[in-house]
């Protein structure tokens, strides 16, 4: 049996369904992410593992025993929040060692684990600092360290990076990630924020509307999204109209096999950067760049087709880039393309 | 920030002239060595200010109005936090209701409020004391204790309490710990308002008060109904003098912005 074993696990608030029927298990040590936009029960879900939601139905299980029974207080979850909800009038060394205080832990071993735990963020030197003169990534950092420092047996993250600017939550990312691999604490992280969840976890539950759509590890996702909605929500993506004709999707003067017993309307999805520009004689979707946008290390297309507008993305490898106005050719492996049926597109 | 033109700067300045001058005035012929209300032209005497020792009522009125302040704002205080906090935080049935009977105070005029208190406490035996003074100005103060604290707790981040809790506080530990010492600006600056306005408050008391438990503005209402010398204005003037070193004080172990605007200063 997994580590934590949500089953079932429900809420409503009146009418409305927050969080549906939900099932996860998450391993020790895993780092899990629910992703998904605001308003798909993620949140919920973290509070009802946290104690602040009561679950109208379902069970939530850590390590064999029923979490519902444990009161908030009890349960030893360390949490951190996107507004760092620190204490204000203590100062960070204070923030950190309350938790310990509330276990009763001894003055000497108290101020040794907080010394320990604000060195693993690297706050050594802000020991005495309160918190409304600490920057907000360093008052990120208070707020793990106090999660951390009780030993929980699972680190909730609300959102923990959203409040930082792009660069900071870059390089928190990586840390986050490297502290939680060197603690080993089981972590369970909510975010809004796709490529946040990819960067950091083992694997990602992607929800939407109170359910999972899909739980897979980053890469597998991104590049079998189970449905519409996963592939919409992980980056960017095309989604084409096309016919079907003896086993074959028509798009342009390409010719892609589908899987045996589609309809005869499908919808074919492909990421942009899996999108090349053929040479004359393969087969391919014929088209006009209408703007060619620089970005460093690649180029984005906007490319008009008979199946609508394709976003193209290439690699700043010094091949020769499209002018705008010019007329291409894109082609694309068929591994990279999935299929589905026109009539469940959302 | 924009800076003041001139039409605003002379209207500030004759806002500020308007306030002050009958404070200032009051100050001045304080400080007269004749036996009528007149500005000290021929050199100011302390004359004034020694009489108020022959007068033993004045001094035994002004400590009755500072703990008549005193105990009234903090038992308003008391019944503050734990109403606001309730108030902020659940919503259940007649929470409307409640709050608009601890502020219905302020809606009664102080003389009606005086009436059916000097009635009331007639009829329950307790007409003219202590305990009747400090019960009616519990109800007169309470809309301003409960307003700034209410404040606090509803500007409070839940989350704060929630990360307490995760770390395994108890309620009491969290109320202890946390969410008193974070309400205390607003706390503070209720208490203050609070006995402010007990102190002040005439309208209801000249009714309720009786010889022996007068506070200072009755003993002072009725002394200038039958005299009029500088005796009332030196008073005055010893009252703003110690309200001016009041607020020095605090303002140097505490902050005044800190107490009456409620936000926190910078650490030290």
């Amino acid at each position: 049996m997994a580590f934590l074993v949500l089953d079932g696990l429900t809420k409503r608030f009146g009418e409305h369904i927050a969080v549906e029927n939900l099932s996860l298990a998450v391993e020790q040590g895993e780092f899990l992410a629910l992703l998904g936009p605001s308003g798909c029960g993620k949140t919920t879900t973290l509070q009802m593992i946290a104690g602040f939601v009561t679950p109208t139905s379902g069970t939530i299980t850590l390590a064999g025993q029923d979490l519902l029974a444990v009161k908030p207080a009890k349960r030893g979850l360390g949490i951190v929040f996107q507004s760092y909800a620190l204490f204000p009038h203590m100062t960070a060394a204070e923030n950190v060692a309350f938790g310990l205080e509330m276990q009763g832990v001894d003055k000497s071993e108290r101020s040794r684990r907080v010394t320990e735990a604000l060195e693993l963020v690297g706050l050594g030197k802000f020991a005495e600092r309160h918190p409304r003169r600490m920057s907000g990534g360093q008052q990120q950092r208070v707020a793990l360290a106090r999660a951390l420092v009780i030993r929980p047996s699972i680190l909730l993250l609300d959102e923990p990076l959203s409040n930082l600017d792009a660069k900071l939550r870059e390089e928190m990312q990586i840390e986050l990630r490297q502290i939680q691999r060197n603690v080993g604490t089981t972590t369970i992280l909510v975010t809004h924020d796709q490529s946040e969840a990819m960067a950091l976890s083992d694997r990602i539950a992607v929800m939407s509307q109170g359910r999972i759509e899909q739980i897979a590890p980053p890469h597998e996702a991104y590049e079998r999204p189970a449905t519409p909605f996963v592939a919409n929500f992980l980056g960017k993506t095309n989604v084409l109209q096309a016919q079907v004709q003896s086993g074959q999707a028509l798009l342009g003067e390409g010719r892609w096999p589908v899987p045996a017993g589609s309809p005869p309307r499908v919808l074919v999805t492909v990421r942009p950067e899996k999108i090349g520009f053929a040479d004359g004689g393969a087969q391919a979707l014929a088209g006009q760049v209408v703007t060619r946008i620089f970005q460093g290390n690649h180029w984005l297309y906007q490319v008009d087709t008979a199946h609508g507008r394709v976003t193209v993305i290439r690699q700043n490898s010094g091949e020769t880039a499209p002018a705008e106005g010019e007329a291409v050719r894109l082609s694309w492996r068929q591994e990279d393309m999935s299929v589905r049926p026109a009539e469940t597109a959302r | 920030m924009s800076r003041n033109g001139p039409l605003a700067l002379i209207f500030h300045t004759l806002f500020v002239i308007f306030t002050l001058a009958p404070i200032v005035v009051v100050c001045v012929v304080a400080f007269t060595p004749e036996g009528y209300l007149s500005l000290p032209t021929n050199g100011p005497s302390l004359r004034w200010f020694r009489t108020i020792a022959r007068y033993p009522e004045f001094i035994n009125a002004f400590w009755t109005s500072i703990w008549l302040g005193t105990v009234s704002s903090v038992i308003a205080l008391a019944f503050s936090v734990p109403a606001a906090l309730a108030i902020a935080r659940y919503d259940f049935t007649g929470r409307e209701a409640l709050t608009a009977l601890f502020m219905s105070p302020l809606m009664i005029p102080h003389v009606v409020l005086g009436i059916a208190f000097l009635r009331f406490f007639t009829q329950i035996g307790i007409g003219g004391t202590f305990l009747g003074l400090v019960l009616s100005h519990i109800v007169v103060v309470l809309p301003f204790a409960l307003r700034l604290t209410l404040a606090s707790a509803t500007g409070m981040d839940r989350r704060i309490e929630q990360a307490a809790i995760s770390l395994g506080a108890s309620e009491w530990t969290v109320l202890k710990r946390i969410t008193l010492p974070l309400i205390l600006p607003g706390l503070a600056s209720g208490w203050a308002l609070s006995f402010i306005t007990s102190f002040d408050e005439v309208t209801m008391t000249v009714f309720i008060a009786a010889p022996g438990t007068e506070t200072l503005p009755v003993r002072m209402f009725l002394y200038i109904q039958d005299n009029i010398d500088p005796l009332v204005t030196s008073v005055s003037a010893s009252v703003i003098a110690a309200t001016v070193v009041a607020l020095i004080v605090m303002d140097r172990i505490y902050g005044l912005e800190r107490l009456l605007v409620g936000r926190g200063s910078g650490d030290r």
